[in-house]
């Protein structure tokens, strides 16, 4: 099975790709203005922002960017769309022939390129009596378009891979996807040779579904001795189906010509001196080499938040990266919530140094946690306990006289004072580290001699 | 100073020549420095912008074209909107869903196109400057059919912005009028980069003191095809100026020929995708029957509202776009393009200007026009069309008459050089005699 897919990303800018209007317009056509509504003289002018996004998105997935860009006209009628033109990118987008890996699989990326979206139509009225109202809202704002080589093999790929390629790109630009429904794809899947393409699946959920539809379908139409038609389909949502894209809505010829208002960009050298932040997945993979520990536990801390994976690598600096994995999963994760703050102030340096001073053995395991509660701010029960305590040896001293068989035991096998310090852990909620305790217990049965 | 506006001579004017496809009824109160007219092309607040479209009837934009705003903020008083071929398909201004201008000089005859309205008010109006546009030679020809001047900028020198699209890689907003000196006047008001038109940011400063020295050019290709009276009356001039001190060489400019085929190509696909937003949706006439698939709604405002010249542009150039013919016409025009300004930019090098007669035959009668075939009309400009497909700058100045009606030459300079095209029609205006049409003596 082969699946291609175009899939396209609001591009997370302020104001729309060819004018000024706010890209957060909240009551319907509140934010339009002459370019957007496409009036008559109108012209558009393009958001630097958006084209900057769009060169980040097209290097990160190693796409050779074309050093000349320029913008296309794409025309066909329909309602949504103010100028029976949508501005987008046709013989020269950003980047070409780029590639992802995505579990350990390259996927190849053919172009990365930016348009315009038009507006939204709404169905609204009883059945039977509904009539169509249109947003303009949404006209003019900028999107990226992805297409990818039909590399992915599977429906449950190739969502993972939309799914993983939205997590970078919220990362390295911000990209902002409210919900799983607002990416919508365009997928080409093939069985055998002919290829079918299912165009405007919107959401995740409902690609997976209609792939997975699509490919049952053609592998019934050729286990029937028939042959696959190469045509373009639609996903009904309701029926959870995909059927023959009615008219020839998809097929027209669109008539391609340069946006003649826009004129040309030379994008080489921006391109090149731009630096990309480092994405999470490819964190991940650094980390996981870097610091020796497992792929999964790496995305984990990586995924959870970027200063939780800051400290992780500071502290692997300090301590065997066992150590430090076994504070971060623990104790540091689960007091996240107010340590992050503190964190974030004094880059990690606290915690660092609680952490140093457990793994060199220099407090209890306890007396640290307290400390890291202290550092987070939040109120710890019970007090800094040290080898000396005489409450300890008190009840050290208590245990050893109720269990005379444990004194015995303990002179022939060291592994008896585990009880101890079961008991002791129990009693005092594990104020005290295990080392200590063993200590204790050895210097009160010498004492018995 | 405030000039006097006379409403009730206007009204007379337009009456009898019809320049105004709208006009204002009252003269506002607030004081102006100058008045001016712009074709109804371009976007103004409290008029129609028409673009001599049935389309667009009761259009009212919500904005200024930044030329009209300019003149606005310089002092100026917009007293109408001038009459046009619809969105500029014509060379005659007869395609007008609003009426068709009659030439100053005989009003059996035509005002040239497609801004015919705005040199028939240049001629017509007393101190008057009109804002006209040239996509294909939109202001040369009814400037010289009119016997007034007609200043095309270098595309990209004055903002487009508020001006309703032909072909974008083509339009250029200009003036016309009767004096040089307002050309002079009023091109740095107009002029400059705007950044709501990308397209305008990338001039260098408009400096009229820079004056080109040299020889001018006058291409043997554009020689051919004149009517004996235009021929005779261009050899006139040539003499004239030759007399007064100026070098002129006859050169050869052989792919001229080209421009025609691949500016008709370029415009109209631009075009055909320019006029695909009007449906009669969003603004225009507004077709009422919503019950029907949108492909039929506006398919019938469409098929209703355009004129057969629009309608045929439209065809042309969506053909000429479609897969399979891109290659062929579309993309191999673009190059065709690249390959004429070449060739003007090599004859520059040795010479100021090229000097050209500006239409090849002086203002027909309506009624020879309806016997014309499309091609026949496109024929008509050939000399126009080369400066607007490479985007030079060109003036057109009536250079003689015959049999009363003017006749014009046209002065092509280098990209972004009006200041030799203005000292040329100073020059000019010192040793020929304008004349006024009848009408308003």
């Amino acid at each position: 099975m082969r699946i291609g897919l175009e899939v396209h990303l609001q591009l997370p800018t302020r104001s729309k790709l060819f004018c000024s209007c706010p890209t957060n317009g909240d009551a319907p056509n509140t934010s339009v203005c002459p370019t957007c509504l496409g009036l008559p003289g109108s012209k558009p002018v393009l958001n630097r922002k958006a084209l900057e996004l769009g060169i980040m998105i097209a290097k990160f997935l190693d796409c050779r960017i074309n050093d000349r860009i320029w913008f296309s006209r794409k025309t066909y009628f329909y309602p949504d769309l103010p100028k029976h033109f949508q501005i987008t990118q046709y013989e020269s987008p950003v980047g070409n022939d780029g590639h992802y890996e995505h579990e350990g699989k390259r996927i190849g990326i053919w172009r990365v390129h930016i348009e315009e979206d038009p507006g939204r139509i709404k169905r609204v009225g009883r059945s039977g009596e509904e009539v169509s109202l249109i947003d303009y809202n949404r006209s003019g704002i900028p999107l990226v378009e992805i297409v990818t080589a039909p590399d992915l093999e599977s429906p449950e790929q190739a969502r993972a891979f939309i799914d993983q390629l939205v997590t970078e790109l919220r990362y390295l630009v911000g990209i902002n996807v409210q919900d799983e429904t607002s990416v919508r794809v365009d997928a080409n899947l093939s069985i055998g040779e002919e290829r079918v393409e299912v165009k405007n699946v919107q959401g995740l959920k409902n690609l997976e579904r209609a792939l997975r539809y699509e490919a049952t379908r053609q592998t019934k139409v050729l286990d029937a001795g028939k042959r696959i038609v190469r045509e373009t389909r639609r996903y009904d949502e309701e029926r959870k189906i995909t059927l023959p894209a009615r008219e020839k809505e998809f097929e027209e010829d669109y008539g391609y010509i340069g946006e003649p208002d826009l004129g040309e960009y030379h994008i080489g050298q921006w391109a090149r001196e731009t630096v990309l932040k480092e994405t999470p997945f490819a964190r991940a993979e650094r980390m996981s080499a870097e610091l020796d520990i497992p792929r999964q536990t790496a995305r984990q801390v990586v995924l959870t938040s970027g200063s939780l994976a800051d400290l992780l690598e500071k502290l692997c600096k300090e301590v065997p990266s066992e150590k430090a994995l076994q504070w971060l999963l623990g104790p540091i994760s689960s007091n996240w919530g107010a340590l992050e703050k503190v964190i974030d102030a004094d880059g990690g340096a606290c915690v660092i140094d609680i952490v140093k001073a457990d793994a060199s053995g220099s407090i209890t395991d306890s007396e640290a946690k307290i400390r890291l509660q202290k550092c987070a701010g939040v109120k710890s029960e019970g007090t800094p306990a040290c080898a000396s305590n005489p409450d300890m040896i008190s009840m050290v001293n208590s245990f050893l006289d109720a269990h005379p068989e444990v004194v015995k035991d303990l002179r022939n096998n060291a592994k008896a004072a585990n009880s101890v310090i079961g008991h002791v852990m129990k009693e005092t909620k594990g104020q005290y580290s295990s080392k200590d305790i063993v200590e204790c217990v050895k210097k009160e049965i010498s004492k018995r001699v | 100073m405030t000039p006097k506006v006379d409403i009730e001579a206007m009204r007379r004017t337009n009456e009898r020549f019809e320049p105004f496809c709208e006009m204002i009824s009252v003269v506002p109160d607030e004081d102006h420095e100058f008045t001016f007219s712009a074709k109804d092309n371009l976007c103004a607040k409290g008029f129609q912008a028409r673009a001599g479209s049935r389309i667009l009837e009761g259009y009212r934009p919500p904005f200024d074209a930044t030329p009209i705003w300019k003149m606005r903020a310089a002092g100026g008083l917009l007293l109408g909107k001038t009459n046009m071929d619809e969105f500029g398909f014509g060379t005659f201004s007869t395609n007008s869903g609003y009426g068709i201008p009659k030439n100053p000089f005989d009003p059996t005859r035509a005002c040239g196109g497609s801004s015919g309205g705005a040199a028939c008010a240049a001629a017509l109006l007393p101190g008057h400057v009109a804002l006209g546009v040239s996509t294909g030679g939109s202001i040369s020809c009814p400037s010289s059919f009119c016997g007034v001047i007609g200043m095309t900028p270098t595309y990209g020198r004055v903002s487009r912005y508020g001006l309703i699209d032909y072909g974008n890689s083509l339009d250029k907003v200009g003036l016309i009028s009767r004096s040089i000196s307002d050309i002079e006047r009023f091109l740095p008001v107009i002029s400059g980069s705007d950044p709501k038109d990308p397209t305008s940011c990338c001039q260098p400063r408009l400096d009229l003191s820079k004056v080109r020295k040299g020889p001018m050019a006058v291409p043997k290709e554009c020689l051919e095809g004149l009517t004996p009276d235009v021929a005779r009356t261009f050899d006139d001039a040539v003499q004239t100026l030759k007399e007064g001190g100026t070098e002129v060489d006859v050169v050869s400019m052989p792919s001229l020929k080209y421009a025609m085929p691949a500016y008709y190509v370029l415009a109209t696909t631009e075009a055909s995708t320019n006029l695909a937003r009007y449906c009669g949706m969003r603004f225009g006439v507004a077709e009422r029957e919503y019950a029907q698939h949108f492909n039929d709604f506006f398919s019938k405002t469409r098929s209703e509202s355009f004129g057969d010249e629009a309608k045929r542009r439209i065809l042309l150039g969506t053909f000429c776009r479609m897969v399979g013919f891109r290659d062929k016409y579309y993309l191999k025009a673009l190059s065709v393009r690249q390959g004429i300004t070449k060739e003007y930019l090599d004859v520059f090098k040795d010479h100021s200007m090229v000097l050209s007669p500006t239409m090849p035959f002086i203002a027909p009668k309506f009624d020879e026009i309806a016997s014309m075939r499309p091609l026949e009309m496109y024929s008509a400009d050939f000399l126009t069309i080369p400066p607007n497909l490479t985007g030079l700058p060109h003036i057109s100045l009536p250079c003689g008459y015959h049999s009363g009606m003017p006749i014009g030459m046209q002065a092509v300079a280098p990209h972004w050089e009006e200041g030799t095209l203005i000292d040329l029609g100073k020059r000019w205006g010192t040793t020929f005699a304008y004349k006024v049409p009848e009408a308003c003596q």
